[in-house]
């Protein structure tokens, strides 16, 4: 049995695990992987402390300052499958179906890249539907591509396109909200269509993907763009799906959290980061709300003894 | 035989790759964006387009998946 089960390998989860060591709480933590989204990022501008780091290197010092803790034991490449309260107790299920058992248990998990759920989506990802436009891009050489979303993600995938793509559609919901500085890259560049005010309705092709169809905002009339490889950015939704029936989640599928304990509506659990429906979602933010959970969890625990 | 298809800039290729050195796996790194004839040949063995695809000893696995790899080749 332990005193807590953290979930997650990313800022805040990493950030609970060292401080629940350093209080000498019996701690299991399991992750798919270490870094969560920050991943992603090919620089971190604004990690404070460190003028800049690479998202791959950010995972490398989390997991290493993590390791250094003796009290905490470490399970690597497996998923929740399922978390239960048992009496007094929360038990946790992981992917390759063993169980533990903990006093309190921290919910990091965080988001993942939003899906638009409209149909070839699934049957073509990784055959021309792709999220990751830093790893994808350059497989778009000589070929036509189209990005969804016109937010900072989106124009970042028009960049990343730019040395490879011979044709690029910028397909948007309304205008575009990427930051001034993306805006004016792509404008200058004959290659890149902007098509606003449009919903993409669904990919379509043979073995790979071949056609975007989208249309116009209350127009069922349908449209299509010519692309091999079609980069969906239109945001993150929190991985939440295990937990509708045990806790309490917003609107928008966050799970909810008093923001001054970031407890949970279930007594026993608590989150923290991308996963919960806290403002502003920043890896400074997210490492802090991990600790302030394990300090309230350790107080909570002493209290229960 | 380890063999990793990738990009010059995929922090998951990075990552897969920093995790072979970690634990003394030897690999080929196959940079498909260089190279229109491994993209080719990376497309047919995984049946799709997305970095990184790992091939150890002929089983194909897409992305960085920690747990595939640790099975297959026994770590932890």
């Amino acid at each position: 049995m332990f005193d807590l089960i953290i979930l997650g390998g990313g800022p805040a989860a990493i950030g609970a695990g060292v401080y629940a060591a350093r209080k000498r709480m019996k701690t299991l933590l399991l992750t798919k992987e270490f870094g969560g989204q920050s991943v992603d990022s090919a620089m971190i501008e604004n990690f404070i402390g460190h003028n800049s780091i690479s998202g791959v290197e950010f995972a490398r010092v989390l997991e290493a300052q993590l390791r250094l803790q003796e009290d905490i034991e470490i399970k690597v490449g497996v998923t929740v499958e399922a978390l239960e309260q048992q009496g007094d107790l929360w038990r946790v299920t992981d992917s390759k179906k063993n169980q533990y058992e903990a006093r309190a248990v921290l919910v990091a998990i965080g988001s993942r890249y939003k899906r638009l759920n409209v149909p070839g989506e699934k049957q073509y990802e990784g055959k021309g539907v792709f999220f990751c436009s830093l790893c994808d891009a350059p497989l778009m050489k000589n070929k036509k591509a189209a990005v969804i979303g016109g937010g900072n993600a989106g124009l970042e995938a028009v960049v990343d396109l730019l040395p490879y793509a011979t044709e690029i559609h910028l397909l948007v919901r309304g205008e575009l909200k990427g930051d001034p500085i993306y805006q004016e890259r792509i404008f200058k560049e004959e290659k890149v269509h902007v098509h606003r005010s449009v919903t993409v309705s669904r990919f379509a092709g043979s073995e790979f993907m071949e056609k975007v169809y989208y249309s116009a905002l209350g127009s069922d009339e349908e449209q299509f763009v010519e692309a091999q490889g079609a980069f969906v950015e239109i945001g993150q939704m929190p991985n939440t799906e295990l937990f509708e029936k045990t806790l309490t989640l917003s609107d928008s599928k966050h799970i909810v959290v008093d923001p001054r304990t970031m407890q949970t509506s279930a007594q026993g659990v608590w989150a923290a980061g991308d996963i919960t429906d806290i403002s502003y979602k920043q890896i400074n933010t997210s490492i802090g709300d991990g600790i302030k959970a394990v300090l309230n969890i350790y107080e909570t625990l002493q209290k229960n003894l | 035989m380890v063999t990793i298809y990738s990009t010059t800039h995929c922090p998951y290729c990075k990552m897969a790759k920093d995790y072979f050195t970690q634990h003394n796996v030897e690999y080929k790194d196959i940079n498909v964006e260089q190279d229109d004839a491994a993209a080719a040949d990376m497309i047919k063995k995984s049946g799709q387009m997305g970095v990184p695809v790992i091939d150890i000893d002929g089983t194909i696995i897409v992305g960085f998946d920690r747990g595939s790899i640790d099975e297959i080749l026994h770590l932890q």
